[in-house]
């Protein structure tokens, strides 16, 4: 699936649209940049409570396709500039971390 | 004396690279400050420059860094040498993850002598969380002599209650909070000192917001005493 498609879920609100649309090829869960930095796949969807200009950065630098913001998190500007530098899709969910997750695990295991 | 404890230099990679430590004294004295903390991400490797260039404008120094905890916590760990300071520096490096930095991502992080000169650019990620628990980073800033203040923590990301969500029992001389929550958290936490700092990242930050501490000296007792016996005012 795409990051296109992420967006298209019901109740996922595209905060930055100008991404590119790369391939979702697995989730990462964490609210520890440290873990996200030193685990995170290449190509994951990170969905975290984590909503600030940093989380963006250990994204890009971790090879992720995309950030989902949880739990209706605000989101500051500074994030969504940083995320429109680095091409990253911005997404937001009033979901939380677990129900995202599952969510997202259904959809990846349908298109195996 | 009116201080800030909370100012970063052009070590921390997302400080301003005009944060040098002559103009963080320059501008410090310029506004009135007698006592300013320098306070890099998990390095204090910027203090002997900052040494000298208090001494040359009349500044009142402390030397220590913002430890990022295991938690992700930020603390202000401070001290009154540059002795102390060093071997915090040295215990808080040996835990930093072997992250490489991307400058183009988050900046530099040179460190520099006390006329602005690049000495060395580190290469390791200084915003990475060390291996150090907030527990474990509390009591070694108190072995070491040092005041343990636990960075904003009223801020939405890396900050005590972000992170742990309350404020575990800890050997806290202070809490800083941002200055429209001083008010707030002194409620909050009646046991803890509250103070306000500018986390300045840019010269026009340094010493907006400040507090008074009526201390006998710049020596870390005094300061404690001073803190403990709540001989302070804060402004915004």
């Amino acid at each position: 699936m795409k990051a296109s498609d992420v967006a298209t879920l019901d109740g996922v609100e595209t905060v930055q649209p100008d991404y590119e649309n790369r391939d979702i090829l697995a989730g990462y869960a964490s609210d520890l940049l440290s873990d996200v930095m030193a685990h995170a796949p290449e190509g994951c969807l990170l969905i975290t409570i984590q909503a600030h200009g940093n989380t963006v950065s250990v994204a890009s630098l971790a090879g992720a396709a995309g950030v989902m913001i949880c739990n209706r998190r605000p989101i500051p500007d500074d994030m969504i500039a940083a995320a429109r530098a680095e091409r990253l899709p911005l997404f937001r969910t009033a979901r939380n971390q677990f129900e995202m997750s599952c969510l997202l695990g259904g959809l990846l295991s349908a298109r195996e | 004396m009116k201080a800030d404890w909370h100012v970063h230099s052009c070590l921390s990679p997302c400080a301003s690279l005009d944060m040098s430590p002559d103009r963080i004294a320059r501008e410090a004295a310029a506004r009135g400050l007698d006592m300013v903390a320098l306070t890099d991400h998990n390095s204090a490797r910027n203090a002997p420059a900052f040494a000298a260039c208090c001494r040359r404008h009349g500044v009142l120094p402390l030397f220590g860094l913002e430890a990022v905890t295991s938690e992700e916590c930020h603390v202000l760990a401070l001290f009154d040498n540059l002795a102390a300071a060093a071997e915090m520096d040295a215990w808080v490096s040996a835990a930093l993850p072997p992250v490489p930095l991307d400058a183009e991502r988050f900046g530099d992080q040179p460190v520099v002598d006390e006329h602005g000169v690049i000495l060395e650019q580190i290469e390791i990620l200084l915003l990475s969380a060390t291996g150090r628990s907030l527990e474990e980073t509390g009591r070694r800033t108190r072995e070491l002599g040092g005041l343990f203040i636990p960075s904003h923590i009223d801020r939405p990301s890396f900050s005590i209650e972000s992170q742990i969500g309350f404020l575990p029992p800890g050997p806290y001389d202070a809490l800083e909070v941002s200055p429209a929550h001083a008010g707030a958290y002194r409620t909050r936490y009646p046991d803890h000192p509250v103070i306000v700092s500018s986390d300045a990242h840019v010269p026009e930050a340094i010493g907006s917001a400040f507090f008074d501490l009526a201390a006998d000296g710049p020596a870390v007792s005094e300061l404690r005493a001073a803190l403990r016996q709540r001989r302070l005012r804060i402004h915004t």
